[in-house]
């Protein structure tokens, strides 16, 4: 019984399950503010016993639509290591704060070494491209 | 001429070696899948494979939640 037990324990701890929580914050804040929110985030994780692994700040950029009157946004992404009672949580705290225009929360299967997409790109504002495979 | 109904079979862009990975942060990436208005462009024509052509679209519609895509251009 107790080998069953142990198994059963490493099963648990493998299948913490990994998340990525990006949010986008008000255009009129600072980025101290902003910085604030995710100090925020960050302890609503370690409280509920979860690791940030990453915090990648986007910066302000452009939204492709009007959010809350907004035309621009602070993004911000997190790379959560927790368990699922934690996102709860924090998409609960999230969802209240006023500076946050929109946030989502999605699981992945394992987290991007290194910086994503996002902070590699500097040439993101140049025209796009037109180009797709032959029709 | 010859044959006007002959089409040169395609292959899927997400597979093989260093294909690129369909992620929703990727917008440079999946705009070349979106039609100029913004609608995610049908897999008969960019040749995208069934699986892939999922996941792309779920990576478009994640994208356009955070307000990192348009769901219309106008």
């Amino acid at each position: 019984m107790r080998i069953a037990s142990d198994r059963l324990n490493d099963i648990k701890e493998a299948a913490v399950p990994l998340y990525e929580h990006v949010f986008l914050a008000r255009q009129d804040l600072s980025q101290a503010q902003v910085d604030a929110l995710a100090a925020t985030a960050t302890e609503i994780v370690e409280a509920g016993e979860g690791k940030v692994v990453k915090t990648e700040t986007w910066g302000l950029k452009s939204l492709a639509y009007k959010i809350k009157r907004n035309r621009k946004a602070h993004f911000v992404m997190l790379d959560i290591d927790a368990p699922t009672g934690v996102v709860a949580e924090l998409e609960r705290q999230t969802a209240i704060n006023e500076d946050v225009i929109r946030y989502m929360t999605v699981r992945v299967e394992e987290h991007e070494a290194g910086p994503s997409v996002q902070m590699r790109k500097t040439d993101r504002d140049r025209p796009r491209r037109r180009d797709r495979e032959e029709f | 001429m010859g044959r006007p109904f002959f089409r040169r079979r395609k292959s899927c862009p997400f597979s093989g070696k260093n294909a690129p990975k369909i992620d929703y942060k990727d917008t440079r990436l999946l705009q070349g899948f979106m039609s100029e208005r913004g609608k995610i462009v049908p897999s008969r024509i960019t040749a995208v494979s069934g699986k892939k052509q999922r996941e792309l679209g779920q990576a478009i519609k994640r994208a356009r939640q955070i307000g990192l895509l348009p769901y219309l251009v106008k």
